[in-house]
């Protein structure tokens, strides 16, 4: 299947583009909130600007929608502008993918509060439709106009790639002819605290992917990315992804032009990652710049089908090499044909995605 | 021509009963099994139906996680049902775990959250339950199997979602097994949240009644086995039931409310009875979603005589179950499967008088039924419809499409 559109939003901003300026600029601290003055940590995590959550015509269509709503239908739509395709007239040829890990918290969270304020019988309607984890891929149907099928997955281990998978079982059986497959999560307060109660905090804000350290450090971030998929050569604007491999089954051994590894301090324990890649393959980890999350590998394939695009390799964001691992160190052209995304939870699976040009 | 699916086995527990056979005998005898809220605290007035107090084997209870108890006491039943022995027969297998939820997916724990917000601080044992709880990957775990674990969080159509994703990894080669549908715990989160939506009843639900006043929201767990149609004969298993078909289409319409011209489910149905090679007139019954809210049943029901004809036998089973969210779909799939292999449905439990709007009215009685194919629909929050057609071999154990209009 091929790569016709990317659409994202992240901490550095919003659209393909900004996600190319963010690799050529390299790692910015993340953003810290909390009050330094009381005494507590201030809690540093990879945050979406409320700005670009503003706006934009399509979020006028959308006003009551929650945050993680709007940045899911953000990625989703600029996904299809990017591609340049058109659904007028076969609205039923798009499905959709959502994939999560944690849904909309914040919301939930918010519907408690109602709970806990008020009478059982005295709470918001409303902030309960927006708590059901579908509620997103609701609204990037009502916005697209999207009558294919559309599903919510989520999942704690590889939430993205399963959603490739479905996609491409939805494509080999011409349940439709487009997918748009994405990931959303957002990181709010309570999270933020489990976050802090969960993993080890990079106190520098720095993830360091090629550690490989049995208790690494996260950042925690959060934003969304969506991918319009398609059977058709033709309407390849990026690349293609050949292989999805889950639980460590075989994907082909040869070596690719580069490893992005999906390290990035969510999952416990990240040594198995030192022999993850064929020796000698060039590494990359890009989670710096977007922050910890376990539906980060979206984003990696995002920063792979742009490498693949535009011909270019880019520097890692941090390059801290204990290991003395063959780094990818500058941002430079180069001739690109095939990037293994590569993501280990906590179990030692494996997950691969294998982008081909 | 794509490959044929067999359900090899099915397991399911609800209000109804712990099992298949107590469930059908519930349903033969019109038990509805309802009554207050004694799972949690509240002030609120309607009746549930809770899945009776010991019907979750000791084996499989997992403290503070209740739907992955019903979901384990389904699946040991279906697994038991396809003959299915986990270690010897499984481990071999690429087994797929595909299931839908609402509860389980959300961290909506009231005493954690009540302490993070007073204090600052919480203990973490609800977030360990609920990062251990992810439904496919608990199962999965569970099991020690391996092949993709998939949690299908699409409302109240999750659980014939989940099936339907199922179906299309057996298809596309992704696995040889697949576990499939759904389980959902009775909580007060949601309670609170229909009942703030004003569409539950505070008396038994009466679905594709004139005067229903709502919906019941229930617990329960459906489970499928599936498996392709050559691991099926390899192990030595004359198939009886296919599952020949699923459909899914979105309204793109509401967040909550379903489009009212029904066109979402009318295609919804179409694909589903296209990738079985079925007509309307093949279908020998269907069950329907039928929530008992005026909206659903209003739609629903004229989709289904519009589809099927004035004469469509349809039921709802929610009248023994109440709305199970997650879990209804699997559920439902369940009771349509055994349905076809037992022969008979039973009376759309709280129904009496028929409703003008609708047209057309459901089955009142114990009604047999001998046609190969039935059909299962599920409407969602978000505007999601579903429909899966489940087929009864026929002679020579087993079952041919008319057509086939998928493409290779």
């Amino acid at each position: 299947m091929y790569i016709a559109g990317i659409g994202l939003v992240f901490a550095r901003g919003r659209g393909i583009d900004s996600l190319g300026e963010a690799l050529c600029d390299g790692w910015k601290p993340p953003s810290e909130q909390g009050c330094a003055c009381s005494g507590k940590k201030l809690n540093l995590a990879y945050r979406v600007e409320q700005e670009v959550l503003t706006g934009s015509a399509v979020l006028r269509k959308i006003r009551r929608a929650d945050r993680f709503s709007k940045m899911a239908v953000l990625a989703a739509c600029d996904a299809c502008g990017d591609s340049g395709i058109s659904f007028t007239g076969r609205e039923s040829s798009l499905g959709i993918i959502v994939a999560t890990t944690f849904g909309p918290h914040a919301t939930t969270f918010r519907f408690l509060d109602d709970v806990l304020d008020y009478n059982d019988a005295d709470v918001s309607p409303t902030i309960f439709s927006h708590s059901v984890h579908n509620a997103a891929a609701s609204y990037i149907a009502s916005v697209l106009d999207c009558r294919g099928p559309t599903l919510t997955i989520t999942q704690f281990a590889f939430p993205f790639q399963h959603g490739l998978l479905l996609a491409r079982a939805w494509l080999d059986e011409g349940r439709c002819d487009h997918v748009l497959v994405g990931t959303v999560d957002e990181c709010g307060t309570a999270m933020e605290y489990i976050c802090g109660s969960k993993l080890r905090i990079a106190e520098d804000g720095k993830i360091r992917p090629f550690d490989f350290s049995s208790s690494p450090s996260a950042v925690p971030g959060e934003g969304s990315v969506f991918f319009l998929l398609t059977r058709k050569e033709s309407h390849k604007k990026y690349c293609r992804i050949s292989e999805v491999s889950l639980g460590g089954e075989s994907i082909a051994q040869d070596r690719p032009n580069i490893c992005i590894f999906g390290a990035d301090g969510m999952a416990g324990d990240e040594s198995t990652y030192r022999h993850a890649a064929p020796p000698y393959t060039t590494l990359a980890g890009y989670a710096p710049l977007f922050g910890s999350m376990m539906t980060g590998d979206g984003f990696h394939c995002a920063a792979a089908a742009l490498m693949l695009e535009k011909q270019m390799r880019y520097a890692n964001p941090v390059q801290d090499n204990p290991h003395d691992m063959n780094l990818c160190t500058m941002t430079e052209e180069a001739h690109m044909e095939d990037i293994h995304c590569i993501r280990i939870d906590c179990l030692h699976e494996k997950a691969v995605v294998r982008l081909k040009r | 021509m794509s490959m044929k699916v067999v359900i090899t086995g099915i397991g399911g527990i609800s209000a109804a009963g712990a099992n298949l056979a107590e469930t059908l005998e519930a349903f033969r005898n019109g038990r509805r099994n309802a009554g207050p809220v004694s799972l949690f605290p509240t002030t609120l007035p309607y009746p549930v139906f809770e899945a009776r107090a010991g019907s979750i084997p000791p084996r499989w209870e997992r403290k503070g996680m209740r739907t992955l108890s019903l979901a384990l006491s389904a699946l040991e039943e279906a697994l038991a049902d396809a003959g299915l022995r986990v270690e010897e027969d499984l481990s071999p297998l690429r087994v797929g775990i595909c299931l839908g939820t609402t509860v389980a997916s959300q961290l909506n724990d009231i005493e954690f959250y009540r302490s993070y917000r007073d204090r600052g601080s919480a203990p973490m044992d609800a977030v360990d339950r609920y990062l251990k709880g992810n439904l496919a990957q608990a199962i999965s775990s569970t099991l020690k199997v391996r092949g993709p674990a998939l949690t299908v969080v699409n409302a109240c159509s999750s659980g014939t979602d989940a099936i339907g994703a199922a179906l299309s990894w057996l298809r596309s080669g992704i696995c040889d097994v697949a576990i499939a549908g759904g389980a959902d715990e009775l909580n007060r989160v949601p309670l609170c949240g229909f009942g703030a939506l004003g569409i539950v009843s505070e008396t038994l639900c009466r679905p594709f009644d004139r005067d229903r006043g709502g919906l019941n929201l229930g617990e329960g767990a459906g489970i499928l086995i599936l498996e392709t149609e050559s691991v099926a004969r390899r192990r030595g298993v004359a198939p009886a039931l296919f599952m020949a078909g699923y459909g899914s289409a979105c309204d793109a319409y509401h967040l909550t409310a379903p489009r009212p011209d029904g066109t979402g489910l009318e295609a919804a149905l179409a694909r589903a009875l296209a990738e079985a090679g079925a007509a309307p007139s093949d279908v020998s019954f269907i069950n329907a979603h039928g929530t008992a809210t005026q909206d659903n049943d209003r739609i629903e029901g004229r989709v289904l005589a519009g589809v099927f004809g004035p004469d469509v036998k349809f039921l709802s089973t929610k009248g023994f179950t109440g709305h199970t969210l997650g879990a209804a779909g699997g559920l439902e799939a369940v009771f349509t499967a055994a349905a076809l292999r037992e022969g008979w449905i039973p009376a759309c439990a709280g129904f009496v008088h028929p409703d003008e709007e609708i047209g057309v009215r459901p089955v009142t009685e114990i009604t047999s039924v001998r046609g190969p194919l039935a059909v299962s629909t599920s409407l969602a929050f978000g505007g999601n419809n579903a429909a899966l057609v489940i087929a009864r071999a026929e002679d020579g154990g087993t079952w041919r499409s008319r057509s086939c209009t998928l493409r290779e």
